[in-house]
């Protein structure tokens, strides 16, 4: 459909209304907290955001979210590949497996963890505890970001004629320098997307982490865990600070998820012009 | 946002030559990997939930408490969905069809619900709506609606939550619309309004629905925001899950654990099925 | 230095898609493989390079048999109808990937493939990404890639078949002129019969999986050993006839009969004879040896530099015939006048060679 002026009264209406409804939902929370934040003056937030537990925190959300993007990055391409190139009996299901974090509320998925890896659970493991220690949170924030990469990688790679791979193998390539060479240069955007996704996903995560977890502060407290701590206690300033800080880290893989959108259809574009 | 349903055209499969091991361990590496972390997890839940018995599963979903939560995430996901399909696709036809000063920054901030951790989402709407606040204290002393710790709340959150839902289902499809169609009408006399619900609408509705219902799954499950928002009258079956499973009740924990998968299952079948239909139509 | 097939088989589970097929091409032959859409040309070619496997048979690549090795290890050069460039690369990069992956030292990479770009007539174009690149320039430029490391066989897969008719001509030229300066072997699948006949050195009709015939591109035309090849390549007359001691009878007529068909002697045949080879005149010529009859002239069809005619003979039967606008000026034939029929060549097939139909008077293919 093509982009036209809004020149109707009815046009500009639809426009208002639409805006409007963003900035009710969106805007007005937003300054709500950066005024609570700040409610107090710069200080007193900086001095609560520099305080140990809520370093320890971030330090624990971020490493571990790292740590689920990695092993969904991986394994999430992985399996993007398998769901696109292989043809086997039951890969309808395992495809629609990959959906079920969509719709599976975390918490369920925390009580699960803890009825398999608890200390009566079915797996409960000798060596190191998984629950109520950074293996669980890992393996929640693991759970939850789930599907990006996976979603995000299989339409491109579906979309990749045959021909240059082909050629690649015809010229002498194996199929990893393949794979790297030709494949991989087409999917990157698509990849990185659903890394950034997958971040932004795992950050922030609370249900099943909290579950998981048990929000021991200084242990496995987590960056959310913190603000709901941090409310039940009437701490605001903290609350409100750790949240704005999380709400920035937000609004910068907003646009970074920006800039990779736009660069993955332009690559649409050049082919047609070709 | 990605798809829900993957349907691959087949083309690189058929083609491309595979030696036996390496298939079998990639193939493995990839199964393993969803069935570790999302089949177990599913087959524990299900499992934990009929443990003691179809009587004992029946009674800890049918107290007043559980069933009340089961009842609210229902009713309020819903009514997000509705509310949702209506929002979502004028804001989709605005994105695709006019050119206005800040389109841009618009269109990246629909997908700040993805972005934004729930919990900071609930945090946002109790400083927004508590009643210390203008729009709070408004709403409680002159209309008498008490947002916070109640269903208005988590309408709110939950509105929140699943904005980009139909947005981005519908977007796509009404960006590959070809402008034959609408411009034939327009030469045949039809008005904007007919046009669009005649010409336009039919087509979206497919896209319209997989987001209505996606949001309406995501919103079942939903805990991050509601637990900061809601309490008092207004529990969710989710947040019902957490209190129990902090409780030690793991029976009743199960048990509505269970419902609401289903739920969401239903929904993410019918899902599915409507994208089939689209695909074989 | 040559391709060898030997009875190669291959189903897409109960369908047969190429059967039987053997087949051997000399060193440095510009062969090509002409068949219609589904004839098992591509699959024929993808299995050569090792893209499809084999289901029985076997290919040997310079007297090694290459049928159960993958593709990056038989040396060949593929070419691809279309899209087959790698995108993220510019053009140099494509050319020189084979290079890269050899290791090739810089400075003769850098080299080999400024040598490359100067063969296809691209020499400014290195630095050019494949969407900037017209489709002929990128089939060019493909074709350099498949030359870059110098290999033993060269396979083109309808390599003309996306683009317009004026580049593909040129295209074709130049190609047959890198063919001859670097003396490949190579093999191209085509459904154009006139590509075909324009470089091949050889021509392989292949037809349902089946290798009908193989010849240069005259004796294709001028004698062809199967009804099949002589009703795909361009258009041709057939007529009922009966072979008998040193003449051919087609009904009362007779005319001579060709030295080389004597094995065919008492039985029935198929006199074929191309529109070309019929002369038409209004008066009854003086030499009666080739004369099949007379007929009137039915239709005549504006081509051009020629003109269709159609006339039909006094047995029933209408054949098509050329005449160069030249020529019917002077013999001043008109619609609906009577002419009579010579023939100045042809050629006899037996009745029961590979007819698919049931024989036609005239066919037109083109």
């Amino acid at each position: 459909m093509r982009e036209i002026k809004p020149r109707t009264f009815g046009a500009w209406l639809l426009i208002g209304i639409a805006l409007i409804y963003a900035t009710v939902l969106f805007i007005l929370p937003m300054i709500a907290i950066v005024q609570g934040a700040f409610a107090n003056g710069i200080e007193p937030l900086l001095e609560t955001l520099s305080e140990p537990s809520v370093i320890h925190a971030f330090q624990v959300t971020f490493v571990l979210s790292l740590g689920a993007v990695l092993i969904n990055a991986l394994l999430g391409l992985t399996t993007a590949w398998v769901l696109v190139r292989h043809r086997f009996r039951g890969r309808k299901l395992f495809d629609a497996l990959v959906d079920i974090p969509f719709v599976f509320s975390p918490v369920i998925a925390g009580y699960a963890m803890i009825v398999l890896f608890g200390r009566d659970g079915w797996l409960a493991p000798p060596i190191f505890p998984i629950v109520f220690a950074l293996p669980g949170i890992l393996l929640a924030k693991t759970f939850v970001s789930l599907p990006f990469v996976t979603r995000e990688v299989q339409p491109v790679l579906d979309s990749l004629t045959p021909e240059p791979e082909e050629a690649a193998y015809t010229i002498g390539a194996s199929r990893w320098t393949t794979f790297r060479r030709v494949i991989l240069p087409e999917i990157w955007t698509a990849l990185l997307y659903g890394i950034v996704l997958t971040f932004a996903r795992a950050v922030g995560e609370f249900g099943a982490v909290s579950v998981v977890g048990g929000n021991i502060e200084g242990y496995t407290e987590t960056a959310t865990s913190f603000v709901f701590r941090a409310m039940n206690d009437r701490n605001n300033v903290g609350a409100y600070g750790v949240s704005v800080l999380l709400g920035v880290f937000s609004v910068l893989i907003l646009i970074i998820m920006n800039l990779l959108r736009r660069r993955m259809t332009q690559g649409v574009r050049d082919v047609d012009s070709a | 946002m990605a798809q829900a349903v993957f349907n691959p055209s087949g083309r690189a499969a058929s083609r491309t030559q595979t030696p036996s091991y390496g298939v079998w361990g990639l193939r493995l590496i990839a199964l393993s990997y969803l069935v570790i972390f999302i089949a177990i997890p599913l087959f524990v839940v299900n499992v934990q939930g009929l443990r003691f018995g179809w009587d004992a599963f029946w009674r800890s979903i049918s107290r007043t408490e559980a069933a009340n939560a089961i009842i609210l995430s229902v009713y309020t996901s819903a009514f997000m969905a509705v509310v949702n399909t209506v929002i979502g696709t004028l804001t989709a036809y605005v994105l695709v069809r006019y050119r206005f000063p800040g389109k841009g920054i618009f269109n990246t901030l629909v997908d700040l619900p993805f972005a934004v951790p729930t919990l900071v989402t609930g945090v946002m709407l109790v400083i927004l709506y508590g009643p210390q606040t203008i729009i709070g204290s408004f709403l409680q002393n002159e209309l008498g609606i008490r947002v916070l710790f109640n269903t208005p709340g988590v309408i709110i959150a939950l509105l929140f939550v699943g904005y980009p839902f139909v947005i981005r289902t519908v977007q796509p499809v009404l960006l590959n619309m070809e402008v034959y169609q609408t411009e034939a009408a327009q030469t045949i006399g039809a008005s904007a309004w007919t046009t669009f619900w005649r010409v336009i609408f039919p087509v979206l509705r497919p896209a319209i629905a997989t987001g209505a219902l996606l949001s309406f799954a995501r919103s079942m499950g939903e805990f991050g925001s509601v637990i900061v928002v809601a309490g008092g009258r207004a529990v969710t079956g989710t947040m019902y899950i957490y209190t129990r499973v902090e409780g030690g009740d793991m029976q009743a924990a199960s048990g509505v654990s269970m419902v609401l998968l289903l739920i969401a299952f239903g929904v993410t079948i019918a899902v599915d099925l409507l994208q089939w239909r689209r695909n074989h139509a | 230095m040559s391709i060898q097939l030997e009875r190669v088989n291959k189903s897409y589970g109960v369908q047969p898609v190429v059967r039987d097929f053997s087949l051997e091409i000399e060193t440095g032959e510009l062969f090509v493989l002409l068949g219609a859409s589904g004839s098992g040309k591509s699959t024929l070619l993808r299995m050569i390079a090792g893209l499809t496997e084999v289901d029985s048979g076997r290919i040997l690549l310079n007297d090694q048999d290459v049928t159960h090795l993958p593709p990056q290890k038989r040396g060949t050069g593929f070419v691809f109808q279309n899209y087959s460039l790698f995108r993220h690369m510019t053009v140099a990069q494509n050319i020189g990937f084979g290079l890269s992956i050899r290791r090739t030292r810089r400075q003769v990479h850098v080299q080999r493939v400024q040598e490359l770009l100067e063969l296809i007539g691209l020499p400014d174009y290195g630095d050019r990404y494949p969407s900037q690149l017209s489709g002929g320039q990128q089939q060019r430029v493909a074709l350099a890639r498949a030359l870059a490391y110098q290999p033993s066989v060269l396979l083109l897969d309808e390599p003309f078949g996306a683009l317009d008719v004026k580049i593909r001509v040129q295209l074709r030229q130049n190609l047959r002129e890198i063919h001859k300066r670097l003396g490949l072997t190579a093999i191209l699948v085509t459904h154009d019969q006139e590509e075909a006949f324009d470089i091949a050195d050889r021509i392989g009709i292949i037809e349902q999986g089946e290798l009908l015939e193989v010849g240069t591109p005259s004796e294709l035309y001028r004698r062809p050993q199967n009804l099949f090849t002589a009703t795909f390549l361009g258009s041709t007359n057939i007529l009922r006839a009966r072979r008998n001691g040193k003449s051919v009878y087609v009904g009362d007529v007779s005319i001579p009969a060709p030295p080389e068909t004597d094995h065919l002697t008492g039985q029935p045949v198929e006199v074929l004879f191309r529109p070309e080879e019929v002369e038409l005149s209004t008066v009854r010529p003086a030499a009666q040896t080739s004369v099949i009859g007379s007929g009137t002239v039915e239709n005549i069809a504006f081509a051009g530099p020629i003109l269709r005619l159609s006339v039909r003979l006094a047995s029933g039967e209408t054949i098509q015939a050329l005449l160069t606008p030249g020529e019917f000026r002077e013999r001043g034939i008109e619609p609906g006048q009577e002419v009579w029929v010579s023939l100045k060549d042809y050629h006899l097939l037996p009745t029961n060679t590979a007819a698919e139909k049931t024989p036609v008077a005239v066919t037109e293919t083109n």
